[in-house]
């Protein structure tokens, strides 16, 4: 049986994580998110969510910024090319372990 | 939906991909849709309420200016087209930032521009705009917003489409039973609907 681990990035191999950069890269590179819109959307507690946004900021997957707007503090938070470029490497290999057959 | 520890099979991760593009592309679509639910069904509301009002209170005024309901249906459609549009343009913009977002919102907008224009042109194209069929048009307009919610739902949040189903009823129902007192009634029961909706939608949201 093939090992998946081999193939797969282990910090976006990971549901939650996973559903995070799917989000991100999911927009143009210029979007950014809102860090309430995604953690209504995954339906994450805040301190899940903050985890796993360090985990992948730590890896250089997304970058997090803080603005006021009318007074109010807003996080965003948006996949760095870095962070889009694993995670196509990650579907690729992904692509590739699915269509993976034992040898007869 | 809750962090799961163990591993992702691939074709977890597969599926797992599809899901959250489809439940984020949703989510920026419907952005603001309680807001504009809620302040929708109140302004649909006092335009029922406003018409039952001049019906009952001052018949000789209603008898004299048939063309009041015009008015009335009219200002609120306006005010109605340019708030939900103010709310959803403040909505888009609370929950992402970029090409994507704005193309979303323009999207939206069209969408429910489209429907608007319906509601004005199928009754045109169908030569109700004069005194003798104009008493049809509240029924048609009442359909195509209600099918709009409905083909919205279908696409991005399947709660709207049982809103859209609730806004039909609220009209047709009350029109059909409550005889002189059906504007009150349909008053009463859209704002129910669309308090209801939003309530639920809100709700499911944050589950």
């Amino acid at each position: 049986m093939i090992d998946e681990q081999v193939f797969l990035d282990e910090t976006i191999h990971q549901p939650t994580r996973l559903r995070i950069m799917t989000m991100l890269v999911a927009q143009s590179p210029s979007d950014r998110l809102a860090y309430p819109f995604i953690q209504k959307t995954l339906g994450l507690t805040g301190g899940n969510l903050t985890i796993h946004l360090r985990k992948l900021e730590s890896a250089g997957y997304l970058s997090i910024s803080k603005e006021f707007i009318d007074s109010k503090p807003r996080t965003w938070v948006e996949a760095t090319p870095e962070g889009r470029q694993a995670f196509t490497d990650y579907l690729s290999n992904l692509v590739e372990t699915l269509n993976w057959k034992p040898p007869p | 939906m809750q962090d799961v520890k163990r591993e992702l099979t691939p074709e977890e991760s597969w599926n797992t991909i599809h899901a959250t593009f489809d439940r984020a592309r949703a989510s920026m679509y419907i952005a603001g849709i309680t807001n504009i639910l809620l302040f929708s069904g109140s302004l649909v509301a006092l335009a029922f309420f406003a018409h039952y009002a001049i019906e009952t209170l001052a018949p000789t005024f209603a008898t004299e200016n048939p063309w009041y309901p015009g008015v009335v249906w009219g200002t609120m459609g306006t005010l109605a087209m340019i708030g939900n549009s103010f709310i959803g343009h403040r909505a888009g913009k609370k929950v992402s930032e970029g090409p994507a977002a704005r193309n979303a919102g323009i999207r939206v907008f069209a969408f429910w521009l489209t429907v608007v224009s319906a509601c004005f042109l199928i009754p045109a194209a169908a030569g109700m705009w004069n005194s003798d069929s104009g008493d049809m048009i509240p029924g048609v307009t009442v359909g195509i917003i209600a099918l709009g919610y409905i083909l919205f739902g279908i696409m991005f949040r399947p709660l709207l489409v049982a809103v859209g189903a609730g806004l039909a009823a609220s009209f047709y129902l009350p029109g059909h039973f409550a005889g002189d007192t059906a504007l009150a009634f349909q008053g009463a029961a859209t704002l129910t609907v669309c308090v209801l909706g939003a309530l639920w939608l809100r709700k499911s949201s944050a589950s």
